[in-house]
Protein backbone atom coordinates (compact mmCIF):
# COMPACT_ATOMS: atom_id res chain seq x y z
CA UNK A 1 0.00 0.00 0.00
CA UNK A 2 1.39 3.43 -1.29
CA UNK A 3 1.91 5.84 1.64
CA UNK A 4 0.63 9.27 1.75
CA UNK A 5 4.07 10.69 0.21
CA UNK A 6 3.25 8.98 -2.90
CA UNK A 7 -0.04 10.11 -3.41
CA UNK A 8 -0.26 10.15 -7.19
CA UNK A 9 -3.66 12.02 -7.45
CA UNK A 10 -5.37 15.41 -5.44
CA UNK A 11 -8.04 14.18 -4.32
CA UNK A 12 -5.87 11.43 -2.58
CA UNK A 13 -3.22 14.59 -1.26
CA UNK A 14 -6.79 16.53 -0.14
CA UNK A 15 -8.85 13.56 0.98
CA UNK A 16 -6.85 10.47 1.65
CA UNK A 17 -8.49 10.40 5.76
CA UNK A 18 -11.73 10.32 4.26
CA UNK A 19 -11.60 7.84 1.97
CA UNK A 20 -10.06 6.16 4.60
CA UNK A 21 -13.08 7.31 7.24
CA UNK A 22 -15.88 5.33 4.96
CA UNK A 23 -16.86 2.50 7.05
CA UNK A 24 -18.79 0.86 4.27
CA UNK A 25 -21.69 1.09 6.08
CA UNK A 26 -23.98 1.79 3.06
CA UNK A 27 -26.48 4.39 4.65
CA UNK A 28 -25.39 6.57 1.92
CA UNK A 29 -26.88 4.03 -0.58
CA UNK A 30 -30.60 4.71 1.07
CA UNK A 31 -30.56 8.37 0.60
CA UNK A 32 -28.52 8.62 -2.94
CA UNK A 33 -30.83 9.79 -6.16
CA UNK A 34 -28.33 8.17 -8.29
CA UNK A 35 -28.33 4.59 -6.84
CA UNK A 36 -31.88 5.15 -6.17
CA UNK A 37 -32.39 4.87 -9.69
CA UNK A 38 -29.88 2.54 -11.30
CA UNK A 39 -29.65 0.20 -8.13
CA UNK A 40 -25.86 0.30 -9.60
CA UNK A 41 -23.51 -0.09 -6.30
CA UNK A 42 -20.63 1.74 -7.88
CA UNK A 43 -22.71 4.75 -8.47
CA UNK A 44 -23.15 5.19 -4.70
CA UNK A 45 -20.97 7.36 -2.63
CA UNK A 46 -20.19 4.25 -1.04
CA UNK A 47 -19.28 2.58 -3.84
CA UNK A 48 -16.86 5.30 -5.35
CA UNK A 49 -15.08 5.26 -1.86
CA UNK A 50 -14.16 1.83 -2.59
CA UNK A 51 -12.90 2.48 -5.98
CA UNK A 52 -10.92 5.65 -4.80
CA UNK A 53 -9.33 3.65 -2.13
CA UNK A 54 -8.47 1.10 -4.85
CA UNK A 55 -6.49 3.79 -6.68
CA UNK A 56 -5.08 4.98 -3.75
CA UNK A 57 -4.30 1.35 -2.78
CA UNK A 58 -2.62 1.28 -6.36
CA UNK A 59 -4.52 -1.90 -7.08
CA UNK A 60 -6.40 0.48 -9.86
CA UNK A 61 -5.69 3.56 -11.48
CA UNK A 62 -7.75 6.25 -12.74
CA UNK A 63 -8.94 5.57 -16.61
CA UNK A 64 -11.63 5.56 -18.75
CA UNK A 65 -13.27 2.68 -17.03
CA UNK A 66 -14.24 4.94 -14.25
CA UNK A 67 -15.80 7.93 -16.23
CA UNK A 68 -19.53 6.11 -15.60
CA UNK A 69 -18.92 6.16 -11.49
CA UNK A 70 -16.94 9.37 -10.98
CA UNK A 71 -19.08 11.66 -13.61
CA UNK A 72 -22.54 9.68 -12.72
CA UNK A 73 -23.30 11.98 -9.68
CA UNK A 74 -25.59 15.16 -8.97
CA UNK A 75 -23.24 15.74 -6.44
CA UNK A 76 -26.42 16.46 -3.97
CA UNK A 77 -24.62 15.72 -0.93
CA UNK A 78 -27.15 13.33 0.53
CA UNK A 79 -24.59 11.08 0.83
CA UNK A 80 -22.61 13.36 2.83
CA UNK A 81 -26.03 14.27 4.96
CA UNK A 82 -26.60 11.44 6.01
CA UNK A 83 -23.03 9.73 6.72
CA UNK A 84 -22.15 8.63 10.11
CA UNK A 85 -18.29 8.72 9.53
CA UNK A 86 -17.95 12.55 8.08
CA UNK A 87 -17.04 11.80 4.56
CA UNK A 88 -17.58 14.84 2.31
CA UNK A 89 -18.20 12.77 -0.46
CA UNK A 90 -19.20 15.59 -3.13
CA UNK A 91 -15.79 17.31 -2.47
CA UNK A 92 -14.01 14.22 -2.69
CA UNK A 93 -15.97 13.22 -6.50
CA UNK A 94 -15.13 16.85 -7.34
CA UNK A 95 -11.51 17.21 -6.66
CA UNK A 96 -11.28 13.08 -8.00
CA UNK A 97 -12.76 14.57 -11.91
CA UNK A 98 -10.12 17.38 -12.02
CA UNK A 99 -8.06 14.61 -11.36
CA UNK A 100 -9.27 12.50 -13.81
CA UNK A 101 -9.73 15.41 -16.73
CA UNK A 102 -5.92 15.99 -15.78
CA UNK A 103 -5.05 12.53 -17.10
CA UNK A 104 -7.10 13.48 -19.97
CA UNK A 105 -10.20 11.31 -18.95
CA UNK A 106 -13.14 12.91 -18.73
CA UNK A 107 -17.26 12.30 -19.82
CA UNK A 108 -17.07 13.92 -23.51
CA UNK A 109 -20.43 15.93 -22.68
CA UNK A 110 -18.55 17.90 -20.24
CA UNK A 111 -15.28 17.89 -22.12
CA UNK A 112 -17.98 19.31 -24.72
CA UNK A 113 -19.30 21.98 -22.12
CA UNK A 114 -15.49 23.09 -21.35
CA UNK A 115 -15.46 23.27 -24.99
CA UNK A 116 -18.97 25.14 -25.66
CA UNK A 117 -18.44 27.72 -22.97
CA UNK A 118 -15.08 28.80 -24.67
CA UNK A 119 -16.46 29.59 -28.03
CA UNK A 120 -20.07 30.60 -26.88
CA UNK A 121 -21.32 32.29 -23.69
CA UNK A 122 -23.77 29.72 -22.31
CA UNK A 123 -23.83 26.42 -21.55
CA UNK A 124 -26.14 25.29 -24.84
CA UNK A 125 -23.91 26.93 -27.26
CA UNK A 126 -26.59 29.07 -28.47
CA UNK A 127 -26.28 32.38 -29.69
CA UNK A 128 -29.77 34.15 -29.86
CA UNK A 129 -30.37 35.21 -25.87
CA UNK A 130 -34.15 35.55 -25.57
CA UNK A 131 -35.54 39.09 -25.54
CA UNK A 132 -37.68 39.18 -22.70
CA UNK A 133 -38.65 42.51 -23.95
CA UNK A 134 -36.36 44.18 -20.88
CA UNK A 135 -33.96 46.59 -20.22
CA UNK A 136 -30.41 45.27 -20.23
CA UNK A 137 -27.55 46.77 -18.44
CA UNK A 138 -29.22 49.63 -17.08
CA UNK A 139 -28.88 51.26 -13.74
CA UNK A 140 -30.50 50.00 -10.70
CA UNK A 141 -30.77 49.10 -7.21
CA UNK A 142 -30.79 45.29 -8.21
CA UNK A 143 -29.43 42.62 -11.09
CA UNK A 144 -31.79 40.47 -11.92
CA UNK A 145 -29.16 37.15 -13.25
CA UNK A 146 -31.17 34.89 -14.52
CA UNK A 147 -28.99 32.03 -15.44
CA UNK A 148 -28.44 29.68 -18.62
CA UNK A 149 -31.59 27.38 -17.64
CA UNK A 150 -33.73 30.16 -17.01
CA UNK A 151 -32.71 32.05 -20.75
CA UNK A 152 -32.41 28.73 -22.80
CA UNK A 153 -34.56 26.26 -21.44
CA UNK A 154 -37.11 27.73 -19.36
CA UNK A 155 -37.84 31.52 -21.25
CA UNK A 156 -41.33 31.37 -20.46
CA UNK A 157 -40.81 30.61 -16.69
CA UNK A 158 -38.79 33.45 -16.83
CA UNK A 159 -40.61 35.67 -18.28
CA UNK A 160 -43.40 34.59 -15.76
CA UNK A 161 -40.46 35.64 -13.22
CA UNK A 162 -40.19 39.01 -14.54
CA UNK A 163 -43.45 40.03 -14.83
CA UNK A 164 -43.85 39.56 -11.29
CA UNK A 165 -40.82 41.11 -10.28
CA UNK A 166 -41.90 44.19 -12.70
CA UNK A 167 -45.79 43.93 -10.62
CA UNK A 168 -43.81 44.26 -7.35
CA UNK A 169 -41.89 47.67 -9.16
CA UNK A 170 -38.71 45.81 -8.18
CA UNK A 171 -36.56 48.20 -9.55
CA UNK A 172 -34.16 45.61 -11.60
CA UNK A 173 -31.78 45.09 -14.67
CA UNK A 174 -31.29 42.27 -16.95
CA UNK A 175 -27.21 41.95 -18.27
CA UNK A 176 -25.99 40.67 -20.76
CA UNK A 177 -25.22 37.79 -18.64
CA UNK A 178 -22.68 34.95 -19.44
CA UNK A 179 -22.54 31.58 -17.79
CA UNK A 180 -21.44 32.37 -14.18
CA UNK A 181 -19.69 28.84 -15.49
CA UNK A 182 -19.75 27.78 -11.89
CA UNK A 183 -20.56 24.06 -13.20
CA UNK A 184 -17.06 23.80 -14.45
CA UNK A 185 -15.12 23.26 -11.40
CA UNK A 186 -17.95 20.60 -10.39
CA UNK A 187 -16.96 18.87 -13.88
CA UNK A 188 -13.13 18.72 -13.62
CA UNK A 189 -12.83 21.83 -15.16
CA UNK A 190 -11.43 25.22 -14.38
CA UNK A 191 -14.08 28.21 -14.05
CA UNK A 192 -14.30 30.53 -17.54
CA UNK A 193 -12.09 33.03 -16.30
CA UNK A 194 -13.21 35.06 -19.21
CA UNK A 195 -17.18 34.87 -18.27
CA UNK A 196 -16.84 35.76 -14.54
CA UNK A 197 -14.86 38.89 -15.77
CA UNK A 198 -17.60 39.94 -18.01
CA UNK A 199 -20.33 39.26 -15.21
CA UNK A 200 -18.38 41.22 -12.45
CA UNK A 201 -17.69 44.11 -15.36
CA UNK A 202 -21.65 44.09 -16.29
CA UNK A 203 -22.97 43.68 -12.41
CA UNK A 204 -20.34 46.99 -10.97
CA UNK A 205 -21.19 49.09 -14.47
CA UNK A 206 -25.42 49.06 -13.27
CA UNK A 207 -24.35 50.08 -10.05
CA UNK A 208 -26.63 47.73 -8.10
CA UNK A 209 -25.94 46.94 -4.26
CA UNK A 210 -27.64 43.36 -4.82
CA UNK A 211 -27.27 40.39 -7.75
CA UNK A 212 -30.65 38.33 -7.48
CA UNK A 213 -30.45 35.05 -8.85
CA UNK A 214 -32.77 33.00 -10.48
CA UNK A 215 -30.61 29.93 -10.23
CA UNK A 216 -29.38 28.68 -6.80
CA UNK A 217 -26.19 27.17 -8.44
CA UNK A 218 -25.40 30.80 -9.47
CA UNK A 219 -26.14 32.37 -6.38
CA UNK A 220 -23.57 29.57 -4.95
CA UNK A 221 -20.83 30.61 -7.45
CA UNK A 222 -21.45 34.49 -6.93
CA UNK A 223 -21.09 33.90 -3.21
CA UNK A 224 -18.13 30.90 -2.73
CA UNK A 225 -16.10 30.82 -5.82
CA UNK A 226 -13.29 33.06 -5.36
CA UNK A 227 -13.06 34.33 -8.43
CA UNK A 228 -16.14 36.61 -7.98
CA UNK A 229 -15.05 37.92 -4.42
CA UNK A 230 -14.38 41.04 -6.07
CA UNK A 231 -18.36 41.64 -6.22
CA UNK A 232 -18.34 41.35 -2.43
CA UNK A 233 -15.31 43.34 -1.83
CA UNK A 234 -16.93 45.87 -3.50
CA UNK A 235 -20.28 45.54 -1.98
CA UNK A 236 -22.13 44.06 -4.05
CA UNK A 237 -24.27 40.91 -2.27
CA UNK A 238 -25.72 38.10 -4.49
CA UNK A 239 -28.98 36.47 -3.45
CA UNK A 240 -31.23 34.13 -4.22
CA UNK A 241 -34.84 35.08 -5.46
CA UNK A 242 -36.18 33.38 -2.59
CA UNK A 243 -34.29 35.02 0.02
CA UNK A 244 -35.23 38.23 -2.23
CA UNK A 245 -39.15 37.47 -1.56
CA UNK A 246 -39.11 35.90 1.98
CA UNK A 247 -40.44 39.17 3.64
CA UNK A 248 -42.80 40.61 0.93
CA UNK A 249 -46.20 40.14 0.87
CA UNK A 250 -47.88 38.75 -1.83
CA UNK A 251 -51.28 39.16 -1.50
CA UNK A 252 -52.65 36.33 -3.52
CA UNK A 253 -54.05 33.26 -2.44
CA UNK A 254 -54.64 29.35 -3.39
CA UNK A 255 -56.79 26.56 -2.08
CA UNK A 256 -54.92 24.12 -3.73
CA UNK A 257 -52.71 21.46 -2.08
CA UNK A 258 -48.85 22.53 -2.36
CA UNK A 259 -45.92 20.77 -2.00
CA UNK A 260 -41.96 22.38 -2.06
CA UNK A 261 -38.81 20.67 -3.72
CA UNK A 262 -35.71 21.89 -2.10
CA UNK A 263 -33.58 22.38 -4.73
CA UNK A 264 -30.18 20.40 -3.42
CA UNK A 265 -28.19 23.99 -4.39
CA UNK A 266 -30.42 26.13 -2.32
CA UNK A 267 -30.68 23.72 0.84
CA UNK A 268 -28.51 20.71 1.52
CA UNK A 269 -25.77 23.38 0.19
CA UNK A 270 -26.61 26.56 1.59
CA UNK A 271 -28.88 25.97 4.33
CA UNK A 272 -32.20 27.63 2.56
CA UNK A 273 -35.21 25.97 3.62
CA UNK A 274 -37.72 28.40 5.66
CA UNK A 275 -37.39 31.12 3.15
CA UNK A 276 -38.84 29.62 0.20
CA UNK A 277 -41.47 28.13 2.55
CA UNK A 278 -41.94 31.51 4.13
CA UNK A 279 -43.39 32.52 0.60
CA UNK A 280 -45.48 29.76 -0.25
CA UNK A 281 -47.07 29.43 3.32
CA UNK A 282 -48.36 32.77 2.65
CA UNK A 283 -49.80 32.25 -0.25
CA UNK A 284 -50.85 28.04 -0.02
CA UNK A 285 -51.97 27.51 3.49
CA UNK A 286 -52.85 23.92 2.55
CA UNK A 287 -48.95 23.45 2.07
CA UNK A 288 -47.33 19.82 2.55
CA UNK A 289 -44.27 18.36 2.46
CA UNK A 290 -42.92 15.00 0.53
CA UNK A 291 -42.26 12.47 2.11
CA UNK A 292 -38.30 13.66 2.04
CA UNK A 293 -37.62 17.48 2.57
CA UNK A 294 -35.49 19.58 4.22
CA UNK A 295 -31.81 18.54 4.64
CA UNK A 296 -33.37 14.73 3.54
CA UNK A 297 -34.97 16.37 -0.17
CA UNK A 298 -34.66 14.40 -2.56
CA UNK A 299 -32.16 15.36 -5.30
CA UNK A 300 -34.43 15.72 -8.75
CA UNK A 301 -31.20 14.04 -10.67
CA UNK A 302 -30.15 17.06 -12.84
CA UNK A 303 -27.12 18.49 -11.30
CA UNK A 304 -23.43 17.90 -11.45
CA UNK A 305 -23.75 17.91 -15.20
CA UNK A 306 -25.70 14.29 -14.54
CA UNK A 307 -28.71 15.93 -17.15
CA UNK A 308 -26.29 16.54 -20.06
CA UNK A 309 -24.45 13.48 -19.52
CA UNK A 310 -26.36 11.19 -18.44
CA UNK A 311 -30.04 12.32 -19.45
CA UNK A 312 -32.21 8.88 -19.23
CA UNK A 313 -30.95 8.69 -15.61
CA UNK A 314 -31.59 12.48 -14.39
CA UNK A 315 -35.11 11.91 -16.04
CA UNK A 316 -35.65 8.35 -14.11
CA UNK A 317 -34.89 10.31 -11.18
CA UNK A 318 -36.72 12.90 -11.41
CA UNK A 319 -39.72 10.96 -11.90
CA UNK A 320 -39.37 9.15 -8.50
CA UNK A 321 -39.67 12.65 -6.78
CA UNK A 322 -42.77 13.21 -8.79
CA UNK A 323 -43.59 9.91 -7.15
CA UNK A 324 -42.94 11.55 -3.37
CA UNK A 325 -45.14 14.51 -4.78
CA UNK A 326 -47.84 12.24 -5.77
CA UNK A 327 -47.66 10.24 -2.55
CA UNK A 328 -48.57 13.57 -0.64
CA UNK A 329 -51.41 14.58 -2.52
CA UNK A 330 -50.24 17.65 -3.97
CA UNK A 331 -51.94 19.80 -6.69
CA UNK A 332 -49.01 22.02 -7.45
CA UNK A 333 -45.36 21.29 -6.85
CA UNK A 334 -43.03 24.51 -6.54
CA UNK A 335 -39.37 24.78 -6.50
CA UNK A 336 -37.19 27.71 -7.05
CA UNK A 337 -34.83 26.13 -9.57
CA UNK A 338 -35.10 26.16 -13.27
CA UNK A 339 -32.41 23.34 -13.02
CA UNK A 340 -34.69 21.32 -11.04
CA UNK A 341 -38.17 22.25 -12.19
CA UNK A 342 -37.03 21.65 -16.12
CA UNK A 343 -36.26 17.94 -15.34
CA UNK A 344 -39.47 17.44 -12.88
CA UNK A 345 -41.98 18.89 -15.94
CA UNK A 346 -39.65 16.96 -18.78
CA UNK A 347 -40.14 13.60 -16.28
CA UNK A 348 -43.62 14.48 -15.68
CA UNK A 349 -46.15 11.47 -17.22
CA UNK A 350 -48.95 12.55 -18.82
CA UNK A 351 -51.29 10.59 -16.77
CA UNK A 352 -49.74 12.87 -13.93
CA UNK A 353 -51.92 15.42 -12.93
CA UNK A 354 -49.48 17.41 -10.16
CA UNK A 355 -48.52 20.99 -12.07
CA UNK A 356 -45.15 21.77 -11.95
CA UNK A 357 -44.29 25.75 -11.26
CA UNK A 358 -41.14 28.13 -10.41
CA UNK A 359 -42.61 29.92 -6.96
CA UNK A 360 -42.41 32.97 -8.67
CA UNK A 361 -44.02 31.71 -12.04
CA UNK A 362 -47.03 30.62 -9.55
CA UNK A 363 -47.71 33.64 -8.02
CA UNK A 364 -47.49 35.53 -11.26
CA UNK A 365 -50.30 32.86 -12.23
CA UNK A 366 -52.57 33.11 -9.50
CA UNK A 367 -52.13 37.42 -10.03
CA UNK A 368 -53.10 36.69 -13.45
CA UNK A 369 -56.12 35.18 -12.18
CA UNK A 370 -57.31 37.78 -9.87
CA UNK B 1 -33.95 7.26 -50.66
CA UNK B 2 -30.55 7.96 -49.83
CA UNK B 3 -29.71 11.77 -50.01
CA UNK B 4 -26.22 12.68 -49.25
CA UNK B 5 -26.15 9.42 -46.45
CA UNK B 6 -29.50 10.54 -44.99
CA UNK B 7 -32.36 8.40 -45.51
CA UNK B 8 -35.57 10.39 -46.56
CA UNK B 9 -38.03 8.41 -48.36
CA UNK B 10 -39.71 9.96 -51.31
CA UNK B 11 -43.43 9.14 -50.37
CA UNK B 12 -43.30 11.42 -47.78
CA UNK B 13 -44.28 15.12 -47.50
CA UNK B 14 -41.93 16.97 -45.13
CA UNK B 15 -41.76 20.60 -43.46
CA UNK B 16 -39.05 22.38 -43.32
CA UNK B 17 -38.33 22.13 -39.96
CA UNK B 18 -38.15 18.62 -40.52
CA UNK B 19 -41.36 17.07 -39.51
CA UNK B 20 -41.85 14.22 -42.48
CA UNK B 21 -45.65 14.23 -42.86
CA UNK B 22 -47.86 10.55 -43.93
CA UNK B 23 -51.10 9.97 -44.94
CA UNK B 24 -53.31 7.72 -42.95
CA UNK B 25 -56.68 7.52 -43.88
CA UNK B 26 -58.11 10.60 -42.70
CA UNK B 27 -55.49 11.42 -40.80
CA UNK B 28 -51.77 12.92 -40.90
CA UNK B 29 -49.03 11.13 -38.92
CA UNK B 30 -45.90 13.53 -38.18
CA UNK B 31 -42.36 12.13 -37.03
CA UNK B 32 -38.82 13.75 -37.23
CA UNK B 33 -37.14 12.94 -40.42
CA UNK B 34 -33.47 10.98 -40.18
CA UNK B 35 -31.50 14.27 -41.38
CA UNK B 36 -32.87 16.05 -37.79
CA UNK B 37 -32.55 12.99 -35.74
CA UNK B 38 -28.66 12.63 -36.18
CA UNK B 39 -28.26 16.26 -36.19
CA UNK B 40 -30.11 15.99 -32.79
CA UNK B 41 -28.51 13.52 -31.35
CA UNK B 42 -30.09 11.15 -28.77
CA UNK B 43 -33.70 12.53 -28.04
CA UNK B 44 -34.25 12.46 -24.28
CA UNK B 45 -37.33 14.58 -24.05
CA UNK B 46 -40.68 14.97 -26.76
CA UNK B 47 -43.17 17.09 -25.32
CA UNK B 48 -46.64 15.39 -26.32
CA UNK B 49 -49.30 18.17 -25.66
CA UNK B 50 -53.06 17.03 -25.14
CA UNK B 51 -55.07 15.19 -27.62
CA UNK B 52 -57.27 18.57 -28.99
CA UNK B 53 -54.89 20.86 -29.27
CA UNK B 54 -55.19 23.39 -32.23
CA UNK B 55 -52.50 23.32 -34.58
CA UNK B 56 -51.59 26.49 -36.72
CA UNK B 57 -49.63 25.94 -39.77
CA UNK B 58 -46.04 27.14 -39.04
CA UNK B 59 -46.31 27.55 -35.32
CA UNK B 60 -44.57 25.74 -33.22
CA UNK B 61 -46.59 23.59 -31.23
CA UNK B 62 -43.98 21.28 -28.87
CA UNK B 63 -40.52 21.14 -27.94
CA UNK B 64 -37.80 18.18 -27.93
CA UNK B 65 -34.44 17.94 -26.26
CA UNK B 66 -31.56 15.97 -27.42
CA UNK B 67 -28.45 16.32 -24.56
CA UNK B 68 -27.04 19.04 -26.29
CA UNK B 69 -30.30 20.78 -28.65
CA UNK B 70 -33.33 21.81 -27.68
CA UNK B 71 -35.65 21.95 -30.88
CA UNK B 72 -39.42 23.20 -32.20
CA UNK B 73 -42.14 20.96 -33.43
CA UNK B 74 -44.08 23.52 -36.38
CA UNK B 75 -47.10 22.52 -37.39
CA UNK B 76 -46.99 21.28 -41.04
CA UNK B 77 -50.88 22.21 -41.70
CA UNK B 78 -53.55 23.75 -40.02
CA UNK B 79 -55.83 21.07 -37.50
CA UNK B 80 -56.20 19.44 -34.79
CA UNK B 81 -53.48 17.09 -32.75
CA UNK B 82 -55.82 13.37 -32.13
CA UNK B 83 -53.30 11.48 -31.33
CA UNK B 84 -49.63 11.15 -29.55
CA UNK B 85 -47.22 8.42 -29.55
CA UNK B 86 -47.30 7.65 -25.74
CA UNK B 87 -44.33 4.76 -26.25
CA UNK B 88 -42.17 8.48 -26.40
CA UNK B 89 -43.18 9.14 -23.02
CA UNK B 90 -40.72 6.42 -21.49
CA UNK B 91 -38.77 5.95 -24.56
CA UNK B 92 -38.10 8.94 -26.34
CA UNK B 93 -35.33 6.85 -28.35
CA UNK B 94 -37.61 5.75 -30.33
CA UNK B 95 -36.97 8.37 -32.79
CA UNK B 96 -33.32 8.23 -33.04
CA UNK B 97 -33.93 4.05 -33.61
CA UNK B 98 -36.94 4.06 -35.97
CA UNK B 99 -37.81 7.88 -36.97
CA UNK B 100 -40.30 6.53 -39.79
CA UNK B 101 -42.03 3.99 -37.97
CA UNK B 102 -42.14 3.27 -34.19
CA UNK B 103 -40.66 6.17 -33.29
CA UNK B 104 -44.14 8.35 -34.51
CA UNK B 105 -44.87 11.39 -33.00
CA UNK B 106 -48.01 13.07 -33.82
CA UNK B 107 -51.57 12.51 -35.46
CA UNK B 108 -53.14 15.30 -37.01
CA UNK B 109 -56.28 15.79 -38.23
CA UNK B 110 -56.36 18.24 -40.58
CA UNK B 111 -58.44 21.14 -41.73
CA UNK B 112 -57.88 20.83 -45.11
CA UNK B 113 -55.28 17.98 -46.84
CA UNK B 114 -54.97 20.58 -49.85
CA UNK B 115 -52.66 22.37 -47.27
CA UNK B 116 -50.04 19.32 -48.11
CA UNK B 117 -49.42 20.90 -51.54
CA UNK B 118 -47.65 23.46 -49.50
CA UNK B 119 -44.74 20.96 -48.29
CA UNK B 120 -41.56 19.67 -50.36
CA UNK B 121 -42.60 16.33 -51.44
CA UNK B 122 -40.66 14.12 -54.05
CA UNK B 123 -37.05 13.49 -55.10
CA UNK B 124 -35.57 16.51 -56.47
CA UNK B 125 -37.33 18.70 -53.92
CA UNK B 126 -36.05 16.76 -50.82
CA UNK B 127 -32.28 16.74 -52.61
CA UNK B 128 -32.08 20.45 -52.90
CA UNK B 129 -33.70 21.20 -49.26
CA UNK B 130 -31.07 18.67 -47.90
CA UNK B 131 -28.35 20.14 -50.02
CA UNK B 132 -29.49 23.51 -48.81
CA UNK B 133 -29.64 22.84 -45.11
CA UNK B 134 -26.06 20.87 -45.11
CA UNK B 135 -24.24 24.45 -46.06
CA UNK B 136 -26.62 25.82 -44.06
CA UNK B 137 -24.98 24.00 -40.98
CA UNK B 138 -21.84 23.98 -42.18
CA UNK B 139 -21.56 27.73 -41.86
CA UNK B 140 -22.46 27.89 -38.49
Amino acid sequence: MRDNMEAKYDFERKFRDQVLQCSRCGFCQSVCPVFGATLRPAYNARGKMLLLKEVMDGTLDLNDELIETLFQCTTCGACAENCPSGVEVPEIIKQARKDMVHIGSCHPAFTGMNKVLKEHDNIYAEDEPEDFERERNGKAEYVFFIGCVGSYREDERTTATLDLLDYLEVDYTLIDEVCCSGVLEDVGHPINEKHVRTNIDLIMATGAKTVITGCPYCSRTFNNKKQYAELKEKGVKCIHLSQFLKDIDIGFKTDKKVTYHDPCDLGRHCGIYEEPRDTIRKIAPNFVEMRHHHEKALCCGAGGGVRGAYAANSIAMARRRLEEAEEAGAEVLLTECNSCVHNLANAKLRKQKLKIYTTTEFINLLREED
Amino acid sequence: MEVQGYNMPEDLYYEENHLWVREEGDLLVLGMDDFAQRMAGDIVYVQLPDEGKRLKKGKKFAKLESGKWLGKAFAPVNGELVEVNEDLEINPGLINEDCYGEGWMYKVKPDDKAELGDLIKGAEAIEKWIAADLEKYAQE
